[in-house]
């Protein structure tokens, strides 16, 4: 209760604001006497105590308040001071409460009794669980050097972690399925093109002002982050043209004035023609690109003879929709927001050069650092904190796997896949122990069957988890970490067009034995014999970044525990510069040029599918995160399952009915668990699609376990992309087995002459 | 009199699910039972091209409700005042519609939970709450508690995008009357089933469509209900169950 005391947001005056904002609206009549409730408990979340924090239902971290109620979370809202999302939580903020609250969740430290994977475990002290992970990271460290640690993370829980295998020494302290399964490929193209990071954890496209919006298979509205999908619709309500390409009729597709279903792995043929046909008839902003880009030249010659016709017959588009695409673009620059995407590694080569073409566009028609454009983010001043730990960049070995593999590796850390491999095969160095935090790497990485063979390689593993995913199970010890709800974090500051600086604290203490990830980390490092984390809790490393704001806790919880500022998003021309070397946007790039990568973009065909087999795309539900919300028992009962959507007249061919359930075969022998159908013109008939995270194989997940089919577990093979060894999520395909039957897909719009065709070389009946 | 409405612009509206979830929490609706839904329809070929697009419902408060007319209860007088101070006085069953909000309720202390009501709506927008002890029928309320201290309904204040709005249809100068008016909302209504739904529905002439060909009521539920000798047949059920007990 003290953690609380000295919050000042009275419910009271949470409501008074609201009905000061209503009031202004006018239309909500006032309370009718005869109806209201006499009794002294309000009813519903009316009347509860509301305590300001941040979500982490996903990354994007919207401002929450958690309403409590005689001790208990009964609901979760948005900061109704939040200029970004407001009252607003998606679905997945509002079930925040049946996180905390989920009986599955991880209760005590547990010891793994039989085989890895197997799912038996001991429940044991948190000394003894600190102790045996300390000595066993000494004890690999000893026999194998700091290398042979490694260190999965994502999201708040792992930062502090982070710091103990940063101050270990070991290259590997950090390897984020968040880059080299997501983002990584866009981020370091946009780093390189503009200087800055346009598209990572945060997007800096301004949709809300854009006059075109252009989606190149962004899922956005499937894919849910409050204040983009709000900014998004803003710009469409304001009359914004929305173009999406997309091989599947998604929900942005239903909202576009011009939809173009593009042949899978084709889009930066598509843009390419695009870049030419803009450029070869002047449409392009000669002011912005003469005065403020570099590499002009190098990439009207990698556009030329990228013809439209060439672009149609290669994507399978019209066109003469191409052409309209190009001139709405460029009759609305320099207004238009071209949207750098989102879980962007799909074919592996040629994925950082689709992002360059992406950039490139931008910068043709002028939009960077303009209304309706990508802008510049605002940074939000707070105190920077240190931990006493390593503060040095670790030393990398005689052979790194990062840049020694991948030029542009350690930007982000080391590559998820290569950790894996140098895990199996001890090359080119052995890793001997991971640890992992806030990331379901089983469901995540591609090929989960390789990386299950390398955990048995392992002499440890362990991991902080809330629930028992497919990763704990296959820890060796299992630490029970507090949800974002029972802890302090950081001070979180959001630098997008509503600037605001706000911090998670507890809305309710700990459950169970859970402990928070400063206190785990903390604890181990002692254990460990290191110096580290000079702070005795998180609320004075919190006082600390708050002083950097001059701020207190106590002062910005008496302001409803967040406060904003104004942004600078906008660059005047005259002043116009970016953070890159030449201080222009860089549209061809010479670093790329000095690793023997391409410069400018390039069309490299992914190989198009075998005969009888589809390619398997997979995207998003807006009701789920990751793999990590299935299990959730309001997420669950709305969304339980995901369904396979197949082409309707593919399904004709061969005698498939909507609803009906089916297993998937890829080109691997491997099968996936039953799923149904989804019949629909909606997607193309060389390609199925599903969402992402579903058919949970860990038994102890006992609401998602085996619901729905895991696009991960037909992901067995994939490619690099040679920049940053990101992998590839769409070069895997599928056919469908119905009953005992397997059942080869019909080729309807078979891929032209320049594409080549994937060859089965294993053939097999592995499930 | 004053109607409360809701439109929803499925223009604005993602299909994310936050209305739901929010007003489960608000008003610990359990699973699986939906005071608040959203369903999909499509993608799929119409007159008006591909569509896809969402149906985000809950109970429409109709101006001719069917669930209030089958309520097994005794009808009882009951004084209504409104915000203004006017004084009503109507017979109510155990589910009436509050004649100065449209707002249709249930009086939980009077409902007998026999499920008429349930089965009497053609939007499936009530279900008897089986978790209760004693099972009572229970829905949206328009979040009429809430409105009482001056604040939205759940659904409204966590939409993320906007896309719910809310008011009241006597007041021509409010948001949900202007919307419907210039913006040709519809309601989801057929020619068999017409009883003057208060959620009112915005989008491209294709979604509205679709929305229509897919969730548009065609059965009159309350029919089968047969109010009277249910009625009798309910009472004499229920006396019986109570002596066993």
């Amino acid at each position: 209760m003290k953690r609380r005391s000295f919050l000042k947001l009275s419910a009271s005056a949470c409501a008074a604001l609201a009905a000061l904002e209503l009031n202004s609206k006018g239309f909500i009549p006032k309370a009718s006497a005869t109806t209201s409730s006499k009794s002294k408990e309000l009813p519903g979340s009316l009347g509860a105590k509301e305590i300001p924090s941040v979500c982490e239902m996903c990354f994007w971290r919207c401002p929450i308040v958690g309403k409590i109620k005689n001790g208990k979370l009964v609901k979760i809202e948005g900061n109704p001071k939040s200029p970004a999302n407001g009252p607003r939580v998606c679905a997945r903020g509002n079930s925040g409460v049946q996180l905390l609250y989920d009986p599955d969740r991880i209760k005590y430290p547990l010891k793994r009794v039989g085989e890895r994977g197997e799912g038996k475990w001991t429940r044991i002290s948190w000394d003894e669980a600190l102790d045996e992970v300390a000595y066993n990271i000494k004890k690999v460290k000893q026999k194998y050097g700091k290398d042979a640690l490694a260190y999965f993370d994502h999201g708040a829980s792992a930062e502090f972690m982070r710091e103990i295998f940063k101050t270990l020494g070991t290259e590997n302290y950090t390897s984020e399925p968040a880059f080299y399964q997501c983002v990584g490929p866009a981020a370091l193209a946009y780093i390189k093109t503009l200087g800055y990071v346009t598209t990572g954890t945060r997007q800096y496209v301004d949709m809300g002002n854009a006059k075109v919006i252009f989606l190149v298979a962004s899922h956005i509205g499937e894919n849910v982050h409050v204040s983009h999908v709000r900014e998004y619709i803003q710009g469409l309500q304001n009359g914004a043209k929305l173009i999406v390409v997309d091989p599947r009729f998604s929900v942005a597709a239903a909202k576009a004035d011009l939809y173009l279903p593009i042949r899978p792995g084709t889009d930066t043929a598509l843009l390419l023609a695009m870049m030419n046909y803009i450029i070869s008839n002047n449409l392009y902003d000669k002011e912005f690109v003469d005065n403020y880009c570099t590499g002009f030249d190098k990439v009207k010659k990698a556009a030329e003879g990228c013809t439209i016709k060439w672009a149609a017959k290669i994507c399978d588009l019209s066109a003469d929709d191409i052409k309209k695409a190009c001139h709405l673009l460029a009759e609305n620059r320099p207004h238009v927001s071209i949207h750098p995407g989102r879980h962007s590694t799909w074919y592996g080569k040629g994925d950082t050069n689709r992002h360059q073409a992406l950039a490139i566009l931008s910068a043709l028609l002028g939009a960077v650092g303009v209304p309706g454009g990508l802008y510049f983010p605002t940074p939000v001043k707070k105190g920077h904190v240190t931990f006493g730990c390593h503060e040095k960049e670790a030393e990398h070995p005689d052979v790194s796997i990062q840049d020694d593999f991948y030029p542009f590796a350690s930007i982000f850390g080391s590559p998820t896949g290569k950790i894996v491999e140098a895990t199996s095969t001890g090359k080119p160095y052995p890793i001997k122990l991971w640890g992992i935090n806030g990331v379901n790497i089983i469901q995540t990485i591609p090929n989960p069957y390789q990386t299950m063979e390398a955990i048995k390689k392992l002499d440890f593993i362990f991991c902080e988890e809330i629930l028992p995913t497919e990763t704990a199970i296959w820890s060796d010890i299992i630490l029970p970490g507090a949800t974002y709800l029972e802890r302090y974090d950081s001070v979180y500051t959001y630098d997008l067009l509503t600037p605001y600086l706000t911090v998670r604290q507890p809305v309710v203490e700990p459950m169970f034995e859970a402990r928070t990830p400063f206190w785990i980390a903390r604890e181990l490092a002692k254990r460990i014999g290191l110096e580290c984390f000079n702070y005795n809790n998180e609320k004075e490393f919190i006082e600390e970044e708050l002083k950097g704001a001059g701020l207190t806790l106590a002062k910005l919880n008496e302001q409803g525990g967040l406060v904003t500022f104004k942004a600078n998003p906008y660059r005047d021309r005259k002043d116009f510069k970016v953070n890159t070397e030449s201080g222009k946007v860089q549209l061809s790039i010479e670093d790329f040029e000095d690793e023997d990568l391409n410069g400018v973009p390039k069309f490299i065909p992914t190989p198009a599918p075998p005969v009888g087999y589809v390619r398997l795309i997979y995207g998003r539900s807006p009701v789920h995160t990751f793999t990590r919300t299935m299990n959730n028992k309001w997420l669950h009962n709305e969304c339980p399952e995901n369904r396979l959507w197949i082409n309707d007249t593919l399904a004709k061919k061969v005698g498939l009915k909507d609803g009906e359930e089916v297993v998937l075969e890829n080109q691997d022998g491997y099968r996936s668990l039953p799923i149904k159908l989804k019949v629909t013109p909606g997607i193309r008939p060389d390609a199925v699609y599903m969402a992402h995270g579903f058919g949970a194989r860990s038994k102890a997940l006992t609401k998602g376990y085996k619901k729905g089919a895991s696009d991960q577990f037909l992901i067995s093979r994939y490619e690099d992309d040679p920049f940053i060894g990101a992998s590839s999520h769409r070069t895997n395909f599928v056919r469908i087995v119905k009953g005992q039957k397997v059942i080869d897909l019909p080729e309807l719009s078979p891929p032209p002459a320049e594409i080549p065709r994937f060859e089965i070389r294993r053939k097999g009946g592995k499930s | 009199m004053s109607q409360l409405a809701m439109v929803i612009d499925l223009n604005r509206c993602v299909g994310c699910h936050a209305c739901a979830i929010a007003c489960r929490a608000e008003w610990s609706v359990p699973v699986p039972y939906k005071r608040n839904w959203v369903k999909s329809a499509g993608p799929e070929k119409t007159p008006k091209g591909m569509a896809f697009t969402f149906y985000p419902g809950l109970c429409n408060h109709c101006d001719e409700p069917k669930c209030t007319t089958v309520c097994p209860a005794d009808p009882e007088e009951r004084e209504f005042k409104s915000k203004d101070g006017k004084v009503k006085k109507i017979e109510i069953r155990a589910t009436y519609k509050d004649p100065f909000t449209g707002a249709v309720l249930i009086d939980k202390s009077r409902c007998i939970g026999c499920g008429a009501c349930v089965e009497a709506c053609p939007y499936g927008a009530r279900y008897l709450n089986e978790e209760l002890d004693d099972p009572k029928a229970d829905k949206c309320t328009f979040c009429t508690e809430r409105l009482e201290h001056g604040l939205e309904p759940a659904c409204v204040r966590t939409c993320i995008s906007g896309a719910r709005i809310f008011g009241d249809l006597s007041d021509k100068n409010s948001s949900v009357s202007k919307l419907i008016k210039d913006k040709g909302a519809i309601r989801l209504v057929s020619e068999k089933v017409n009883i003057g739904p208060n959620v009112y529905y915005i989008g491209k002439e294709k979604d509205l469509y679709l929305l229509k060909k897919k969730f548009a009521p065609t059965e009159r539920t309350w029919e089968n209900v047969m109010a009277p000798v249910r009625r009798n047949i309910l009472i004499s059920a229920f006396k019986s169950l109570k002596v066993t007990a």
